[in-house]
Formats: structure tokens, sequence, C-alpha cells
């Protein structure tokens, strides 16, 4: 018995380093990154004095003088004039009317000569707490406005959920491009890599190894240097485009990077033998003679495959699909290289907030949704994987 | 002369020929007796794995130059008793005492036992020389005295052409070889097989059942086998340990677990047997008679444990029972009909039918064909059959 | 018959798709025009000595050969020890374990890459190597575990227990069997870590400052930026090195096959 607690014990010993690195260095920024979509201190910290007068505010009765105190002060002592202009907007698409309200109120509260002895005395609206509802609902530091805006929605001024305005509805179209253009890339995966694997398959010695060699080199070779290749292949005096002229199916070059096209064909070879490997690797556990048997009781080619290889391999495909398309939904480099602005897809788009403008928390909200649309397309995936029967 | 000679203990005779006083001198007496001198014990042996029971309460003694078997079914715990002797397994209660010693706190590197694994265990990483020398290395031997037990036990073996060799590169039965001598290089205290023989072809297998016999003479090794091959069991070891989940369900010596089985699994395990269901009428000087349900009266071996009146099944051996014309008054004899004869090479295998009750006889290849549906006596001698009890539970229901 | 050519050519297409490109780019690493097109007007070893010359480039891969050592440092030994662990059927969610071992191969790079900078800001550790070192190690240790792991399952667990048998305690057993029989696994895995870190551009761009560029990260941006043939002749030097790699693999790999397989 004791034996067995310190083999445990070691076990345990072992294994504590990873995983107190992956903790620290891989759950924790996982959680920095959701954290960061759901938290919102700008408006808390240009208003600390409100923030805390406000707090025992019972939301519904008109200000106190002690509010209308803290806010004086707490806009006076604003620097950041890009700051305040931040949350004005903000104020003002929760509450119409308040970006003249607080322009007539700054300019009110510099005038050193004759300073307002509230704010009420500048502007009546001050007196309705509507106003002060905004700004208290401006001041708690969770939001749920990040997680919405990824999804192209936003809180109406009653507080309800609502679609954004067309001109304020980007992520969505970006989010369907992401999924669209996974799902062209896996659909060509499986175009190539299905009858690829069965074909790999089927053959033995060196002809099944100049097979597999064929898609382990470019698995093998760095992800950059694919892309370069790419790069240099489309372009407009690229290679591809000398042989299309050379065999006259064009006349002038055809314009294949910096687009769709461009960015398909990239992504496909990139992610090929992710869909080759799965499928090959079923395939081979499947008996050779059973597509002869299905023959020799009277199948025709067609309808053996139909009704013997495909059933058996779907697993493969299905497996592979999966991966194909839980890659390139986080694909980053090559739209970013190979693509042009309209093929862009969400890792763009939040490599732009987060390195861009330094928008942390819609950069966050997009990693959320990305991040939570790979886990459960992952989840099936090992499920998938983990009733592979004869496996382990 | 072949005794004489030790292959393992340097300047080995003197030693050698202490080892083997004792049984090894004459195997063929030590076959009828049971333990001399009890080496290893276990002492009311439990095991779990989780809520499974997998050893139930044992006891069993094996004397020093012994060669006990285990053999049961599948499953039926013998590699889990084994392991726990080796120390790679702990017992969930009881005690295991090597040479008086309890061991079940000393770890397995300091129990000083070899073990032969079913798949030969042999690493694959170094040559079949430095795996008969990682035991000697590990005992902390001078390099000039391991090269020399390693060529020895390699001679013993008959492999010393492949001691540069990976075991990657040796046969099954080589490997095999290989792991045999690696297990006795160190000259430990009890060797433990687990099926070393399973992966074995036939041939090679019988082959090797006589070198590990060999072995165990010239060397008086205490030996722990395990196997669910029976024929295995009978050739080779001293006594059988026939085990049925978790339990053993007798042990004894070869003769005595084949000709009188104590348990209807034992009869049904070992060999082929006719079962017949019967109530005990009377018990007299070693012999009781039994009725069948249809009428007739044997006569029959019987020792302890059965009272008249209790429902007990008779246990003929096929190839014991002899069929003839007429009713032989020396034998028991049951009147049949024969369903079925197939010609077996060997011998000529019959199928009868007792009223409802089938039987089944081995004739010598000199017997005569039967066709189906003669009518013949089947006849036995009341040595020939055994009274074999039936378990606890079904006894008091005879009873009441 | 038509079956079999209408295989045969597709067979030789879907070859040429994968592999084609990257012979294509190898020549261009030897012209000595200022622009990667065809044909080459003539040969030179001009951009090999751009690349080993030009500070950006010389700094470049600099950086990626100290970043790519620590990290395979790091992951190995890290991901070594976890393998072994996960041995052990006794320990408790040993399954969780596992899945979140591999999981950093899964998540976007992106995602990660945000979260790990937002942390190592918080640290101090951006523009660093320590932080691009850490940041690498999460996303090549899942290889080593994949690697380690499948060794480790490939070792009979009762060739320990012979070795166990036959007098050898714990550490010896590690030492002389368990070690040496997982080693190519080890192997492969730290060369599967370096080869990550090597190639990886997204985390390197959130975490990375400029005195951390590392070769992958100065090819993005000049692929980005202005394109020369110094990218061929770093691809060029990124394709041989893979070969050679691959070949490193491939070779322990059977030397691990021929141990194992048993001749009956
Ligand atoms: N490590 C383990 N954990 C749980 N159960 C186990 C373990 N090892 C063995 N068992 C169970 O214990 C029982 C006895 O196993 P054991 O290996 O001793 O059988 P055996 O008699 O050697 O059978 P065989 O002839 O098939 O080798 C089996 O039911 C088996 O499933
Ligand atoms: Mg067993």
């Amino acid at each position: 018995m004791s034996a067995r607690a310190s083999r445990t014990g070691r076990s345990l010993f072992l294994l504590a380093p990873l995983l107190l690195f992956l903790a620290g260095f891989f759950v924790w920024p996982l959680f920095s990154m959701m954290s960061q979509a759901v938290s919102d201190t700008a408006v808390l910290r240009l208003l600390p004095q409100s923030a805390e007068v406000l707090a025992g505010w019972d939301r519904k009765s008109p200000p106190t003088p002690e509010m209308q105190t803290a806010l004086i002060a707490d806009l006076k002592a604003v620097e950041d004039t890009q700051a305040l202009g931040d949350m004005v907007r903000r104020l003002n698409s929760a509450r119409s009317g308040f970006r003249t309200l607080m322009s007539k109120t700054t300019s009110a509260l510099s005038d050193e000569a004759d300073p307002p002895a509230d704010l009420v005395s500048i502007d009546k609206r001050w007196e309705r707490p509507e106003f002060w509802l905004a700004i208290a609902d401006a001041l708690s530091p969770l939001t749920d406005r990040n997680l919405l805006a990824a999804v192209d929605l936003g809180r109406n001024a009653d507080g309800e959920i609502e679609h954004l305005p067309a001109d304020q509805s980007v992520n969505r179209v970006i989010l369907v491009r992401t999924f669209w253009i996974s799902a062209l890339v896996t659909f060509a995966c499986i175009a190539i890599g299905y009858p690829y694997a069965i074909i790999a398959a089927s053959l033995s010695g060196w002809k099944r190894d100049v097979m597999l060699a064929a898609v382990l080199l470019p698995l093998w070779t760095s992800l950059l240097v694919r892309t370069a290749a790419w790069f240099i292949l489309l372009q407009e005096q690229g290679l591809i485009n000398d042989v299309l002229q050379m065999l006259g199916l064009t006349s002038g070059p055809v314009q294949l990077i910096f687009n769709r096209t461009g960015v398909v064909i990239a992504m496909t070879h990139v992610l090929l033998p992710f869909m080759v490997l799965p499928i090959y690797s079923v395939l081979i556990t499947i008996p050779k003679n059973l597509m002869p048997a299905a023959a020799s009781l009277g199948a025709h080619p067609l309808r053996a495959f139909l009704r013997v290889l495909l059933p058996l391999s779907l697993r493969g495909v299905a497996a592979g699909s999966l991966l194909v398309f839980i890659s390139a939904i986080g694909y980053y480099i090559t739209p970013a290289l190979i693509g042009g602005p309209g093929d862009q897809m969400i890792s763009s788009i939040i490599a732009f907030y987060a390195i861009g403008s330094a928008n942390w928390g819609m950069a966050g909200a997009l990693g959320v949704v990305l991040l939570a649309a790979t886990l459960v397309l992952y989840s099936v995936y090992a499920r998938l994987s983990a009733d592979e029967p004869g496996r382990r | 002369m072949r005794r004489r000679r030790s292959f393992l203990l340097p300047g080995g005779e003197k030693v050698a020929e202490g080892r083997m006083r004792g049984p090894a001198l004459c195997p063929t007496a030590r076959a009828r007796e049971p333990l001399l001198a009890e080496f290893i014990r276990f002492d009311r042996i439990t095991k779990f794995y989780g809520p499974l029971c997998v050893v139930e309460n044992l006891d069993l003694g094996i004397g020093k130059g012994e060669f006990v078997s285990l053999l049961g079914p599948s499953g039926s715990g013998k590699t889990t008793l084994l392991m726990m002797l080796a120390g790679f397994e702990q017992p969930t209660s009881g005690t295991i005492l090597v040479d008086g010693q309890a061991v079940n706190d000393v770890p397995t590197h300091k129990r000083d036992m070899g073990v032969v694994f079913q798949s030969y265990a042999l690493f694959p990483h170094m040559t079949v020389g430095e795996n008969i020398a990682f035991p000697l290395e590990m005992r902390g031997l001078g390099k000039a005295e391991i090269a020399d037990r390693v060529t020895r036990a390699l001679d013993m073996v008959q492999l010393s052409a492949m001691r540069e060799r990976r075991p990657a590169q040796l046969s099954g039965g080589q490997q095999q070889r290989v792991a045999l001598a690696r297990a006795l290089v160190f000259e430990p205290r009890v060797v433990l097989m687990d099926e070393p023989l399973g992966a074995l072809d036939k041939q090679l297998r019988e082959q090797m059942q006589l070198d590990i016999r060999d072995l165990h003479r010239r060397l008086g090794l205490t030996i722990v086998f395990v196997t669910h091959d029976q024929s295995e069991a009978l050739t080779m070891s001293d006594r059988v340990a026939v085990f049925n989940k978790g339990k053993i369900e007798q042990i004894g010596t070869p003769r005595q677990v084949y000709d009188e089985p104590a348990t209807r699994f034992v009869a049904e395990f070992i060999g082929e047997t006719n079962l017949i269901e019967g109530v005990v009428a009377r018990i007299s000087g070693g012999e009781a008679a039994v009725r069948l349900a249809s009428g007739a009266e044997i006569v029959s071996a019987v020792s302890g444990g059965v009272a008249e009146g209790a429902t007990v099944y008779l246990s003929v051996r096929p190839e014991r029972i002899e069929l003839a014309e007429a009713r032989n008054a020396a034998h028991n004899c049951l009147e049949t009909e024969v369903t079925d004869s197939v010609y077996q090479g060997d011998h000529l295998r019959v199928e009868l039918a007792a009223g409802s009750h089938p039987l089944i006889a081995k004739l010598g290849r000199r017997s005569r064909e039967f066709e189906p549906g003669t009518k013949v006596f089947a006849a036995f001698s009341a040595g020939d059959c055994r009274v074999i009890a039936p378990p606890d539970g079904q006894r008091q229901a005879a009873a009441s | 018959m038509a079956l079999r050519f209408s295989k045969l050519a597709f067979s030789v297409l879907a070859i040429l798709f994968l592999v084609a490109p990257l012979i294509a780019i190898l020549p261009l690493a030897f012209t000595s025009s200022v622009i990667l097109t065809y044909p080459i007007p003539s040969w030179s070893m001009r951009w090999f000595t751009e690349l080993f010359t030009a500070d950006a480039w010389r700094r470049a891969i600099v950086n990626s050969l100290i970043i790519g050592t620590g990290t395979t440092l790091l992951a190995t030994v890290l991901g070594t020890a976890a393998s072994l662990g996960l041995r052990n059927r006794l320990v408790f969610f040993r399954g969780t374990f596992r899945t979140l071992f591999l999981l950093p191969m899964v998540v976007p790079a992106v995602v990660l890459g945000v979260g790990m900078q937002v942390l190592l800001a918080r640290f101090g550790l951006t523009n660093s190597y320590a932080g691009v070192i850490i940041a690498h190690t999460v996303v090549a240790v899942p290889f080593v575990v994949v690697s380690v792991t499948g060794a480790l399952a490939g070792i009979d667990e009762r060739v320990e227990l012979a070795a166990e048998s036959l007098g050898a305690p714990p550490a010896t057993v590690f030492r002389r069997v368990t070690l040496p029989l997982a080693l190519p696994g080890v192997l492969s895995g730290a060369v599967l870590a370096f080869a990550t870190s090597l190639d990886e551009v997204v985390l390197t761009l959130f975490v990375a400052g400029p005195n951390q560029r590392t070769l992958a990260r100065q090819m993005f941006s000049s692929i980005r930026e202005n394109i020369s043939p110094a990218i061929a002749a770093a691809a060029f030097l990124f394709i041989a090195a893979t070969i050679a790699i691959g070949l490193i693999v491939v070779l322990s790999r059977s030397v691990l096959a021929k141990r194992r397989a048993p001749v009956h």
C-alpha cells in the first residue's frame, strides 16, 4: 500500500511542474483575456468620486447635492480629453442628449470667473434621474457590451438587447466570412484529400511511400515558407500566371493574390495533410479484401464503395474535416499575407483590435467567441476519436 | 552424470551437490511425496481489485526444490498470485512467507526471485549478453565474473552464438531461452514462470517443457509455474494446484488430480470425463454403491466426506470404459446404445446413450467399429470410478 | 483502364499541388535579381550573403536560435516529466490532465496571444526573451507530450517489472530501462519543440519586442512589407532543415520499430 502511495506521489511530483506552468501561462492568460472582454473601467477611472457617491443612490430619486459636487470635482480633474470624448460617446448612446449636455457642462465648469454653484444651475436636465442612471450604469466595472458587440448586438436606452445599426455591424460579417472560408477550405480538402487517402491506402511499397511523403513534407515545412511560396507563385508575374498565359488559357495576368481565391488555395495546401492523415489511418485498418469481397458478392464498384468503404471511412472523414475546420477558423498568417482586406478572418480582426488599436475589450470579446467555437468543435472531435474501436 | 554438472555456480559442484540433496536426487520418488522442507507459504491470502475478489483466503505451501504448477482457467487468479509472490502486487490481506520470513513489505528488487514472463520481457535495447548480465550487475559482481557466468548461462540454453544479438533478432523460442537464462543466472531462491511457453508452437513447446524440467532436476530449483495447459502441468510438475475463481480446488500430484479429482470442476477441467448423477445407497470399506436415476447401481471408490443418501456425481474417464457384448460380473455395467463412433487416429471415440444419459468411451485403436444403434454394455471397474461430493449448498439440499 | 488512368492523373496532380510550391521557391533563392520571378536572369549567392550579413536578418537568426534552444529545453523537460507522471494509472484526473496538456495545440494562436500579452505585461515580461520562450513553450509542450507518451505507451510494462525482479531498484529501472526506451520519443519531441518555436509567428507578434524578432517574424514582415529573394533564401534553409529533421525523426522511429519488432 505504501509503495503504491509513494508511486502516486512520485507521479504527481512529475506532473506538477507542467501543471503549474500551464496554469500560469496558458489557463491564466485565457482567463485574463476573458476578463478583459467583460471588464470596463474606462468610465470608472475618470469618475472615481462620483462612483463612491452613486453607490449609495437609490436610482430613482432626483440627484442629491453630494452627487453633483462629486461629479463636478471629477469632471474638473479630467485631463485626458480623448478618454472624456469616449465616455461622452458612450453616455450619449445610452441616453441621447448627453453630448450637448456634457459640452455645455464642461464649458460652464471651465469658466473660472463665474463658477456654477451646482449642475442643475447649468442645465435643468441634470435634475432628471435618467441621466444619472446612465452614468451609474457606465460606472459598473463589469459589462457585456463587448461580448454583445462581438456579435453585433447592443443595449438600447431601456437596457434591452437589440441589433446594432448596420454601419456598426461589421463583426457578424466577419464571423460569417470566417466560417464560410473555413467551410470552403474544408470542402476543398475533402475533395482532394479523401480520394488521395483512398488511393494511398490502396497502394503498397514505394508508391505508397511517395504519396505519404508528399503529404508529410509540406506538413513538416514551415508555415511561413509555404505561405511565402504561394505568395510568389500566385503573384501577377508568378509562375501560375506564366503557365496560364503560356497555355493560352488567359490573355493577361489573372488576379490570384490578395483575394479569396488565393486564400482558399493557400489554406487548402496548408491544411490538406490534416485531412489526408486521419482518413488514411482509418482506411489502413480496413481489411484489404472487403472491396473484392463486395465485388464477389455482385456489387458494382461504385455500389461497393457506397456500401462498404464509405461507411467504414466516414469517421476518418469527419475527424479530418473537424481538424481542418478548427484549424481554419483560427487562421491568421495565411489570410493576413495572401488575402485582401475583404478576406480577413476573425483572427485578423482580433489582432487588429489588440495590436493596432489597443482595444483589449473588443479583442477579448472576439477572442471569447473564437475560443468558444474552437472548444465546442474540439470536444466533438475528441469524442469522435476517443471511441475509435480497437484503439487503447 | 548430467545431474552433477552445474552450469551456473562458480566452482559449482560442491554447492550444486548441496542443493541437490533431497528431492532432486530421486525425482521419481519425490513425485509421490508431499512437501519436504516448506520454503514458501501463502497464509490466508486475499486480493481484491476494487470490489472484485480475485484471490480468496488462499493457503498454499511449496517445498524447497519443488516444481509446483498453478493450473486453472483464464481469470482464475493464477497470475495475480504469482505477481504477489514476486512483489509486483500487494495482497489485500494475508501473509506471504519465504524461508520463514514474511516478505509482504520487501520490495521486488530485494526478493531475489527470477521471473519469466509470458512475453519474455527482454530488454529490447540491450543485447542478449547484456540482458543476462543485468541481474549480475545489479548485484555488484565484478566484470570478469559477470562475463564468466553469462557465458555459462548461454551455454546452458545453447545460445552462445547469439550473445551480441538484440532480442528482436531472435526467434520466439530463442527469446524464451534468453528469458530463462536471465532469470536463472543469478541463482534466485525461487523461479516464477507465468505461461512461459504460451507463445511457442507445439513442437517447440514440448521441447522447452523437457528442457525446463531437466534444468529443474539438475539445479534443484524451486519453481512456481503458471499455465492453463493441463497436459503441460501434468507432464512437468511435482504437484499441481488447480485454481478456480481465486480458490484452489485441489492440490496434489499429477496422478492424484487426474485419477482422484476432488471436485466436479477438477474432474471436468483436467481431461475429459463422464459425470453421472446418483444417490449414495451404501458405503462400506472405501467403496460406495450409488443408485442412478435409471435404477442401476454402480460401485465406486470413495474417500471421506460423503454420507449415505447424498446426491453425488460419479466421474469415469472415457479411456477406462470398455465396451462388451455381455454383462461382466466383476465390473460395473451399464446398458447402452451406440449413438456415434469416430475414428481419431490414436483412439476410437464412441458416443453412447445410457437411457437418457450420454456417455463417452475412448477405445484403443485396434478396437472394432461400432455401428450407431448397436446395443453394448459399458463396463468399468470400481477403482476407475470416483465419487465426487456435491458442493456444500447442494449437499444440504440433498440431505433435507 | 479509364479508372486507372484517372487515378494516376489525380495522384500526380495532387502530389504536384502538395510539393510543387515548395520546389518552385527553391531556385529563386539563387537569383541575382531583386524580384522574385522566373525566368532567373543569372545565378548568385547574394541573398544568402544578405541573410547572414544584413543586420535585421542576422539578428533574427540569432534570436531564433536563442529562443528555439530555450523553448526546446524547457518544453522537453516539462513535457517529459509530465508524460512520465501520466503513466501512472492511479493518478486522479489523468484524462483531464492529458487534455489540458494538449489543449494549447487547439486554442487559436491569436486568442492565446491576446491573453499572453495581457498577462506578460502584468509581470513585466513583454519584450523579453523569457516572455517569448514561455509563450513558445506553451505551444511546443503538447508536441513533446504526444511524442513522449507515445514512446512510453510502447514500452511493455513487464520489461520494467522484469528489471525490478532482477534486482534493480526503481531509480535504476528508470535509468537503465525506461529512459533508454523512451529516448527516441524524447528526442523527436525535442525536435518538434524546436521546429514549433522556429515557425511560431503569431505569439511572437504579440509578446516579442523589436529585440526579440525571430526569423519567422522577420519573414512575416518581409513578405508583408517588402518582399525580396532573401525570403526565398530563408525558405531554402528552412526546407533543407526540414528534410534533415524529417530524416532524423524517420530514422529514430525505424530504430525504435526495429528494436520492438519481434521476429517469430
Ligand atoms: N490490475 C488489475 N486491475 C483490475 N483487475 C485485474 C487486474 N489484474 C487482473 N485483474 C482481474 O483479476 C482476475 C484474475 O486475473 P489473473 O491475471 O490473475 O488471471 P489468470 O488466472 O492469470 O488468467 P489467464 O490465464 O488469462 O492469464 C481477472 O478477472 C482480471 O480481470
Ligand atoms: Mg495470467
